[in-house]
C-alpha cells in the first residue's frame, strides 16, 4: 500500500516536470542509444572478414569509450540542473513532514523509472537504427560488403553496465545533495547565492596566460611531431584559459562598463549589464562548456572530414604507382615479374625504375651533416631530414629530359618546398643548386615520413661512394600502372609479391588497389566516428543551452515583473531579453571560432601527419562545419529564446 | 479639477477555462484631491489590489472609468502606458520589489535611468531624495545586505524619484515590524505634508490612521467613508476599529 503511494508519487512528479524531465530523458535515450550502436558496430562480427577491419574496430572501439564518457558528463551536468529545480519542492515536502527517508525512496523509484524508460527505448532505437547505422559506415568505407543485422549481446551488456552504474551515480550525488541540505535551504532552492560577484584579478590572469601560452603554443609548433606531442597540453591549456576567462574575465569587463557612468546609466545598457554580471555569475561554467564542446565539434568534424575527403589524394601521394616494389637491391625482379605479367597478358605502363641512397641527416642552415648522436633526442625534429640521392643517369632515364650537371652541382626536389637557400652543403661539401624539381617520381615513402624529405641528383659518383660509406641505405624501386580491373591489379600484385618474398623475404610488393581498403578503414573510420561524435557533442551542447535557457527564464521572470511595474514597456522588456540572451548565447560560438582560427595552423600540421597536402581543402571544410554548425546553433537560438520569452512574460 | 476621479468601475475576472467568473468590483467612485492621503481599507478580497492595478494602468477594467489630472488612463494606449505609469506614478509595494541584482542606488534610479534622464540630473535628485529618507549611507549596499525597513524606504524612495503626481501603495507595512512600520508611515505624513499625494490599500488599522481620510470596501462598492479632519491619530484609530466591526457583523444588510 505505501509503496505503492511511493511508486505513483514518483510517477507524478516525473510528469509534472516534465518540462525539465522530458529533455533529459530524451538524452538518456540518445546517449543509450548512440553507446549501442557504437559498440554494436565495434563488436560486429561481419567486421572481423573485412580488410582492414581490424583498424576499424579499434577506432569504433576508442568511440565507444568517448560516447561513454561524454554521455556521463551530460547526464550528470542535466541532472544537476534538474535536482536545483526540485529543491524547493523536495524542501516543502520535507517541511511537510515528508522524512528524507521516504523523499530518498521516491528519488529511488523515480531514478528507476527514468532508467526503465531510457534503457529499453534507448536499446530498441539502438537496434532499429544500428542496421542504417552499419549500411552509412559501408558506404562511407566504399566495402561493396553488406553487414547483416545483428543484435549484439556483448553490446547489450555493456550499455546495460555503464547506463546502470552512470544512474546509479546520479542518484547517489542527489541523495548526498538531500541529505546535507536543510529543509529551509532546500526551499531557497535556487535562490541561494544572490550576493554580487566579486572580481577575481587572479583567475583573470591565469586565464590570459594560459590562453596566451595554448595560443602561442598553437602558433609557433612548426613540425608535425612536434604538433602531436604538443596537442594535448595546448588543448588543456586553452580549456583551462577559457573556464578562467568565461567566469572571471566576463564579470571583470562587464564591472568596468559598469564604473563608466556614461554607458552604464543609459536606457539601453543599464538593464542589461547587470543582469549579464548576474547571469555570468550563474552561467559562466555553463557557457564555457558551450564554447569548448562547440569547438570540439568544429574540430572534429572538420578534420575528420576533410581526411576522408582527400583519402583519394593521400592513396595517390603514398602510392603514386599501382604496383610498387621495393628492394636493397635490383637482382632479377624484373624478370619475375615480367614473367608474371605475360601470363596475365598485361604490359607494364608508366614504369620507373632507379636506385637511391638514403641518409638520416641534421640540418644547420645550409649545412647538412651526420651526427653520432643522432638518435638520441639532442637533436630537435624539426632540424631531422632525410636526404636521397639519385645519380643523374637515372634521373635522365626515368624523365627522358637531358641535363647537363657540372660535379659541384645538384638538382633538387624539395618536397614541402621549405628549403631557402641557394646552396647546400653535403657532409661538407658544397654544391651549386642549379635547378629547383616541381615533381619527382618517387616511392611515396617520403609521405609516410613525418621529417622533410630532399632529393638530390647529382653527378659526382665519387661523391655518391662516400655517402654510401657514410652508411646511407641503399634502395632500388620498381613502379608501374596496369591496365586492369582493381581485382585482377590485386591478384597480379599478390602473385608478384609471393614470388618475390621467395627471393629475398624483405622485398615489399604495395600497391594503389591493394592499399585502398586499409585506407578507407582508417580514414572512412574516422570521419564515421567524427559524425557520430559530431552529433553527440551538438546533443551536449542543446542540452545545456536549453537547461540554461529554462532556469534563467524562470530566475529572470520576477525580475521583469518588477521593471514593468516601474515603468520599463513591453517593447523594452523584449528588447533587454533579446540583447542580453543574443549575447550570451553567442559568445561561446564566437570564442569558438576564434579558437580554431588560431588552432587552424596547429590541426594542419597534425593532418599533414596523415598526408593531407592540400591546405585548401582543410581551410574549404573548416569554413564548411563553421558554416553548417552556426546555422544549426542559430535555429537553436530561435526556438529556445522564444520559450525563454514564454517563461519570462 | 481633482487630481484622481474613479467613476463607475467595474471588474470582472474570468477564470482560464471559461465558465467560472469572479466580481471583484461592482462600482466603484471616489475621487482624491491633490495633496490628499487616503488609505483604503476591506477585508481579504473584497477587490483592494485589483482597484490599486487598475488606477496603477496595470490591468483594464471591464467598465468605468480613471482620470488622473485630466487623462483617462483607461483609454491610453499601451505604448504610451509605460512612459505615463514612470512619469505620473510611484509605486511602493508589500514586498518592496527591488532588483537584488542592483545597489540600492540603482534600484532608485531605475525609472530615471528607463526615462533617460541625464546622469547628473538622477544624481542631485538621488541625493535630495536620499538625505530626506535618510539611506545616504545605504546607497552602495545591495538588497540582501539591508533590513526590511530599509528596504521599504528605498523603494519609497524609488516612488518619488521622479516627482510622480501619485504615490499608490499596496500593503506597503505588511511586511515590517512596528518599529519600522512606524518610521515609514511618519514618512508618509512627512512627505504628505509636503504635498505629495498618497493612495494606500492597508490591513493595518494603525496604517490607516495615519491618513487624512479611509475609504472601505465591501463587496466590491465603497461602503463607507472617514474623514481624519482633527482628530487625532487614536481617536481616528478607534472610529476606524469601530467601522470595521460594524463591516463584519452586519455586513449582512445586503442579502
Ligand atoms: N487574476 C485573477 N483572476 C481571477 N480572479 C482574481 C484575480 N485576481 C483577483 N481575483 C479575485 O478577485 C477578488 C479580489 O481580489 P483582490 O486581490 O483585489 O483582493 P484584495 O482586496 O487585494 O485581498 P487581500 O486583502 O487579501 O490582498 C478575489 O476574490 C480574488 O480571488
Ligand atoms: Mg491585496
Amino acid at each position: 500500500m505505501s509503496k505503492f503511494f511511493y511508486a505513483k508519487l514518483a510517477l507524478n512528479n516525473i510528469r509534472k516536470n516534465s518540462q525539465t524531465y522530458a529533455p533529459y530523458i530524451m538524452t538518456c535515450i540518445a546517449t543509450v542509444m548512440m553507446y549501442y550502436i557504437n559498440y554494436s558496430l565495434a563488436a560486429h562480427t561481419g567486421l572481423s572478414r573485412i580488410s582492414g577491419g581490424f583498424t576499424l574496430k579499434t577506432i569504433l572501439s576508442f568511440g565507444v569509450a568517448i560516447v561513454g564518457l561524454f554521455s556521463l558528463i551530460f547526464l550528470f551536468y542535466t541532472n544537476s540542473f534538474l535536482i536545483k529545480r526540485r529543491k524547493k519542492e523536495i524542501g516543502l515536502l520535507n517541511i511537510l513532514g515528508m522524512e528524507k527517508k521516504h523523499i530518498g525512496r521516491v528519488m529511488i523509484i523515480e531514478t528507476c523509472y527514468v532508467a526503465l524508460i531510457s534503457l529499453s527505448s534507448g536499446l530498441l532505437f539502438g537496434m532499429l537504427l544500428s542496421k542504417l547505422m552499419s549500411l552509412l559506415l559501408m558506404k562511407i568505407l566504399r566495402f561493396k560488403v553488406e553487414l547483416g543485422f545483428e543484435i549484439s549481446f556483448p553490446a547489450i551488456r555493456s550499455t546495460l553496465m555503464v547506463f546502470s552504474g552512470i544512474f546509479v551515480l546520479t542518484l547517489l550525488s542527489n541523495l548526498r545533495q538531500i541529505h546535507l541540505a536543510k529543509p529551509v535551504e532546500l526551499l531557497r532552492g535556487g535562490q541561494v547565492g544572490e550576493k554580487e560577484p566579486n572580481t577575481k584579478w587572479l583567475l583573470i590572469l591565469v586565464g590570459l596566460i594560459t590562453l596566451g601560452s595554448g595560443y602561442y603554443i598553437a602558433l609557433t609548433t612548426e613540425s608535425p611531431l612536434g604538433a602531436l606531442s604538443m596537442f594535448f597540453t595546448a588543448v588543456i591549456l586553452v580549456m583551462i584559459g577559457t573556464y578562467c576567462l568565461f567566469t572571471a574575465g566576463s564579470i571583470g569587463i562587464l564591472k568596468l562598463l559598469r564604473k563608466n557612468k556614461m554607458i552604464y546609466y543609459r536606457p539601453q545598457n543599464f538593464t542589461t549589464i547587470s543582469g549579464m554580471i548576474y547571469r555570468m555569475k550563474q552561467n559562466a561554467v555553463g557557457l564555457a562548456n558551450i564554447c569548448i564542446l562547440s569547438t570540439m565539434v568544429l574540430v572534429t568534424l572538420s578534420t575528420t572530414v576533410s581526411l576522408y575527403i582527400g583519402v583519394e589524394d593521400v592513396l595517390k601521394t603514398r602510392y603514386p604507382r599501382d604496383i610498387m616494389i621495393m628492394a636493397s637491391d635490383d637482382l632479377n625482379i624484373q624478370d619475375i615479374s615480367w614473367e608474371i605479367l605475360e601470363k596475365h597478358g598485361k604490359e607494364p605502363e608508366n614504369l620507373v625504375d632507379y636506385f637511391y641512397y638514403s641518409l638520416p641527416i641534421q640540418q644547420k642552415g645550409n649545412q647538412f651533416i651526420v651526427n653520432s648522436g643522432l638518435a638520441n633526442s639532442a637533436v630537435r625534429y624539426r632540424d631531422l631530414k632525410a636526404l636521397h640521392f639519385i645519380s643523374v643517369a637515372d634521373y635522365q632515364r626515368i624523365t627522358g629530359r637531358d641535363v647537363d650537371l657540372a660535379p659541384n652541382a645538384i638538382l633538387l626536389y624539395d618536397v614541402h618546398r621549405d628549403y631557402p637557400y641557394d646552396t647546400i652543403n653535403i657532409l661538407g661539401r658544397e654544391f651549386i643548386i642549379k635547378e629547383r624539381l616541381d615533381s619527382l617520381e618517387t616511392d611515396g615513402q617520403d609521405a609516410m615520413l613525418v621529417i622533410n624529405s630532399y632529393y638530390v641528383v647529382l653527378s659526382d659518383l665519387a661523391f655518391l661512394e662516400h655517402v654510401i660509406e657514410a652508411d646511407a641505405s641503399t634502395s632500388y624501386y620498381l613502379g608501374f600502372n596496369l591496365i586492369a580491373e582493381d581485382s585482377e591489379i590485386i591478384r597480379i600484385q599478390q602473385e608478384i609479391r609471393t614470388a618475390l618474398r621467395e627471393l629475398d623475404s624483405r622485398i615489399t610488393v604495395d600497391g594503389l588497389q591493394a592499399s585502398r581498403n586499409d585506407f578507407y578503414s582508417i580514414y572512412g573510420g574516422l570521419f564515421f566516428l567524427g559524425i557520430f561524435l559530431g552529433i553527440l557533442f551538438i546533443l551536449g551542447t542543446m542540452l545545456i543551452i536549453y537547461y540554461k535557457q529554462i532556469t534563467e527564464g524562470f530566475d529572470d521572470r520576477q525580475r521583469f515583473e518588477i521593471m514593468q511595474k516601474v515603468g520599463m514597456s513591453k517593447a523594452e522588456v523584449k528588447q533587454s531579453i533579446g540583447r542580453q540572451v543574443l549575447s550570451v548565447f553567442f559568445l561561446p560560438l564566437i570564442v569558438a571560432t576564434i579558437h580554431i582560427a588560431f588552432a587552424f595552423k596547429f590541426i594542419w600540421r597534425l593532418l599533414m601527419l596523415f598526408n593531407i597536402t592540400k591546405i585548401s581543402l582543410f581551410v574549404w571544410c573548416t569554413m564548411g562545419t563553421l558554416l553548417v554548425f552556426a546555422l544549426f546553433y542559430s535555429i537553436f537560438y530561435l526556438m529556445t529564446s522564444r520559450m525563454y520569452y514564454k517563461i519570462v512574460t | 479639477m481633482h487630481l484622481l476621479e474613479v467613476m463607475n468601475l467595474k471588474k470582472i475576472y474570468t477564470t482560464r477555462y471559461g465558465g467560472h467568473q469572479v466580481q471583484a468590483l461592482t462600482n466603484v467612485s471616489f475621487t482624491v484631491e491633490k495633496g490628499e492621503y487616503v488609505a483604503i481599507m476591506g477585508e481579504s478580497g473584497s477587490g483592494k489590489t485589483t482597484l490599486l492595478n487598475i488606477i496603477a494602468a496595470l490591468d483594464k477594467p471591464t467598465s468605468g472609468e480613471v482620470w488622473l489630472d485630466g487623462r483617462n488612463i483607461v483609454t491610453i494606449k499601451e505604448r504610451e502606458i509605460s512612459a505615463f505609469r514612470r512619469d505620473h506614478l510611484g509605486f511602493v509595494f508589500q514586498d518592496f520589489n527591488l532588483l537584488d541584482n542592483f545597489s540600492l542606488k540603482d534600484n532608485i534610479l531605475l525609472p530615471l535611468v528607463l526615462a533617460g534622464k541625464s546622469y547628473k540630473e538622477m544624481i542631485s535628485r538621488l541625493n535630495r531624495i536620499a538625505n530626506k529618507l535618510g539611506i545616504i549611507h545605504l546607497l552602495e549596499k545591495f538588497p540582501y545586505e539591508v533590513s526590511g525597513g530599509e528596504k521599504q524606504r528605498a523603494a519609497v524612495a524609488r516612488g518619488l524619484i521622479t516627482g510622480p503626481q501619485l504615490i499608490l501603495a499596496d500593503e506597503p507595512t505588511g511586511a515590517l515590524d512596528s518599529r519600522a512600520t512606524d518610521s515609514l508611515l511618519r514618512l508618509f505624513n512627512e512627505i504628505n505634508d509636503e504635498g505629495q499625494t498618497i493612495l494606500m490599500v492597508t490591513h493595518s488599522t494603525k496604517a490607516a490612521s495615519h491618513a487624512k481620510r479611509v475609504l472601505f470596501i465591501k463587496d466590491g462598492q465603497v461602503f463607507h467613508q472617514i474623514y481624519k479632519g482633527s482628530m487625532s491619530y487614536e481617536q481616528m484609530y478607534q472610529k476606524i476599529a469601530d467601522t470595521l466591526t460594524l463591516i463584519t457583523t452586519g455586513g449582512v444588510r445586503h442579502e
